[in-house]
């Protein structure tokens, strides 16, 4: 077993007749920047809802953290820290941009019992299985008492997400939106949200789908210093799905490329640039992309 | 504990009330009309609103809870401890009544909730629905439940004082649920039900506990209706009608505002009381005729909810708090 955060080995997958991804393999470890390119339509952010566990992948193997999650649901994908945001926007509009953090940064609460425990418990054999499930419940009714009574642990617990919260809009700069409703923020800080609520689930592997795109270009520059930045600050693993190809040999220190779901060409920026497959795959689209 | 202030300055303005009130039986009977409704509006709209399902068989819960525990009070009531005084033996029984009925009813909010882990929408919608005929089903075909006839003879315990504090305790619930992680996931799921996935909140769960949760509430409100009606029948005040009237309330507030739920449960419900004694003035006394208004409620409700989507799709408060303008004003939180 490799040390990798992240690993899909030989992962396919099809829609009906359609071939959306075919032996996709990926590492990411700690560190790395690395990023997946390829025309419109090529499967990246299908690549992304394979490994997020959006898509079950039909053949091939995916491992968080050393973990197989195939089958396993987006949200235990996430708590084993893979993060993601979304090419098409996906805040929670009507609300606040506050809550938009609050809502990924993890209670930093105290369980009732051995998290660990009762989840192997709960994937375990069967009589086993239903006290998972009750310890499981027993756990998240409290939370409903606590939420009731205000004890004074549920307001620590409250104060922590929130200080951590600020701390995730400082770093992506939006202090100064904290209260604004998600919907109204400017299509760039929408994007910069995005990527704090994903850090707010504390992930060790970032997944980012078009993070720059509808920026100006001054807004792109920054935001890959932002992102640079965010690697070695959280120390992350990141996967940037991005469009552009100037803007993703600047940062990406490795590069796979996709085309109609076959990965056509990987490696350094350079050296993929140059590669004859990619230069046509890029030239059959359209010029404005160029 | 500061965060029990509320719960004592409640009860010391109910216990008040309660005793200024004695003398007018007609309010007090309205008021408890109207509080029960508060609590299933408010309840429901934990799931509707917040949680953003769509629950139409509420009316069910409430079923659930009023004949679980009209029963289990009847059954008590047999029996005597001895070394309490009666009236405060009678509220321990009501109590443990209450709880027990809004604990059936949270069970069975448990198994309709299952489902919503694979339907969403109008096919979760037709299950909620399914779940409140079949209760009815079942309570006319049990003769411990007394059958069609319906259950008689539950002891009269519900006081204004009792169902205020569960309006009281339903409220300050939603209230803080809004401010907890708990409540925020369940918004985040009526937001956006992937995106919440992937930020790590286990939809399924919130849902099947928005469920539970919201079920113990209107069994609750079933309880206290149970003990202030001379007999429950398994028709008309636990039918669909009564489910959509519900919905109909929270939509008419603003789906997912609180105060909202409050406000056009109060209005709703003495809407078709103000008509009725209207007319009875204007018919010069004629019961038939008032009578007969009380059938429009219905109508009414209809009307109302066409104006109100065509005017104000969002509803009255939209996903606004009364108290949010507090907030604002003061800079501190809920
Ligand atoms: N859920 C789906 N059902 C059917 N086809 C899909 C689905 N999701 C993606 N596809 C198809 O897979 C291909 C790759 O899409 P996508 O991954 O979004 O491309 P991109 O590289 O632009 O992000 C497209 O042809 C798209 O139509
Ligand atoms: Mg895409």
């Amino acid at each position: 077993m490799s040390d990798a955060l992240l690993h899909a080995k030989k992962v396919s997958i099809r829609f009906g007749g359609l071939k959306a991804l075919s032996e996709f393999d990926l590492e990411i470890r700690k560190g790395d920047l690395k990023g997946l390119i390829g025309p419109n339509g090529a499967g990246k952010t299908t690549a992304f809802n394979v490994l997020t566990g959006v898509y079950l992948p039909t053949e091939g193997e995916v491992f968080v953290c050393g973990e197989k999650v195939n089958g396993r649901r987006p949200h235990q994908i996430n708590r084993l820290g893979l993060a993601r945001t979304f090419q098409n926007i996906r805040l929670f509009k009507e609300l606040t941009v506050l809550d938009n953090v609050r809502i990924a940064v993890l209670a930093e609460r105290t369980p009732l019992f051995d998290r660990t425990r009762v989840e192997s418990l709960k994937r375990g054999p069967y009589p086993g299985r239903t006290v998972g499930s009750v310890l499981d419940a027993l756990d998240n009714y409290r939370d409903w008492w606590r939420a009731l009574l205000r004890t004074p642990g549920f307001l620590r617990e409250e104060e922590g997400i929130e200080k951590r919260a600020k701390e995730l809009l400082e770093v992506m700069g939006l202090s100064h939106r904290v209260d604004e409703l998600a919907r109204n923020l400017p299509y760039g800080e929408q994007r910069r949200l995005e990527i704090a609520r994903a850090l707010g689930t504390r992930p060790k592997v970032l997944l980012l789908d078009e993070p720059a795109a509808g920026m100006n270009t001054r807004e792109k520059a920054d935001l890959m210093v932002l992102i640079r930045e965010l690697r070695s600050r959280f120390e992350l693993g990141i996967l940037v799905i991005e469009h552009d190809m100037k803007l993703v040999m600047g940062i990406c220190e490795h590069l796979t490329v996709l085309d109609h779901g076959e990965t056509i060409a990987r490696g350094e920026p350079a050296a993929v640039r140059t590669d004859p497959k990619v230069v046509e795959a890029y030239l059959g689209e359209a010029p404005a992309h160029v | 504990m500061k965060s029990l202030a509320p719960v004592a300055i409640a009860i010391a303005v109910l216990a008040l009330l309660q005793v200024l009130t004695a003398s007018s039986e007609y309010f007090v009977y309205l008021s408890l009309l109207v509080g029960v409704n508060v609590v299933l509006a408010v309840s429901l709209n934990v799931i509707n609103g917040m949680t953003g399902q769509f629950s139409i068989g509420h009316a069910g819960f409430m079923a659930v809870g009023a004949f679980a525990s009209a029963l289990l009070s009847q059954v008590l009531n047999q029996y005597r401890l001895g070394f309490l005084p009666e009236p405060v033996e009678h509220q321990l029984f009501f109590f443990i009544s209450l709880v027990v009925g809004g604990a059936a009813a949270g069970m069975c909010g448990f198994i309709v909730g299952l489902p919503s882990l694979r339907l969403r929408g109008d096919y979760l919608a037709i299950v909620t629905l399914g779940f409140g005929e079949i209760i009815l089903v079942v309570v006319r075909n049990t003769p411990t439940f007394g059958g069609a006839l319906g259950l008689s003879g539950t002891p009269q315990y519900t006081s204004f004082f009792s169902v205020w504090f569960a309006v009281f305790i339903v409220v300050l619930f939603a209230r803080r649920l809004l401010a907890s992680p708990h409540g925020r996931n369940l918004v985040a799921i009526r937001e956006d039900e992937v995106a919440a996935e992937a930020m790590g909140v286990d939809t399924t769960g919130y849902k099947v506990r928005a469920f539970v949760v919201s079920s113990f509430f209107a069994g609750v409100a079933g309880g206290l209706f149970a003990h202030f009606q001379s007999i429950i029948t398994p028709g008309d005040s636990f039918s669909f009608v009564k489910s959509m009237e519900i919905v109909v309330m929270i939509v008419a507030g603003g789906l997912g505002s609180t105060t909202g739920a409050v406000v056009a449960a109060v209005v709703l419900t003495l809407l078709p009381e103000a008509m009725r004694a209207v007319f009875i003035q204007i018919g010069g006394g004629n019961v038939a005729l008032a009578q007969s208004i009380d059938q429009l409620r219905k109508p009414i409700f209809g009307v109302l909810l066409v104006v109100m989507m065509l005017t104000r799709p969002q509803g009255i408060f939209g996903t606004h708090e009364a108290w949010d303008l507090f907030k604002r004003k003061k800079g501190a939180r809920a």
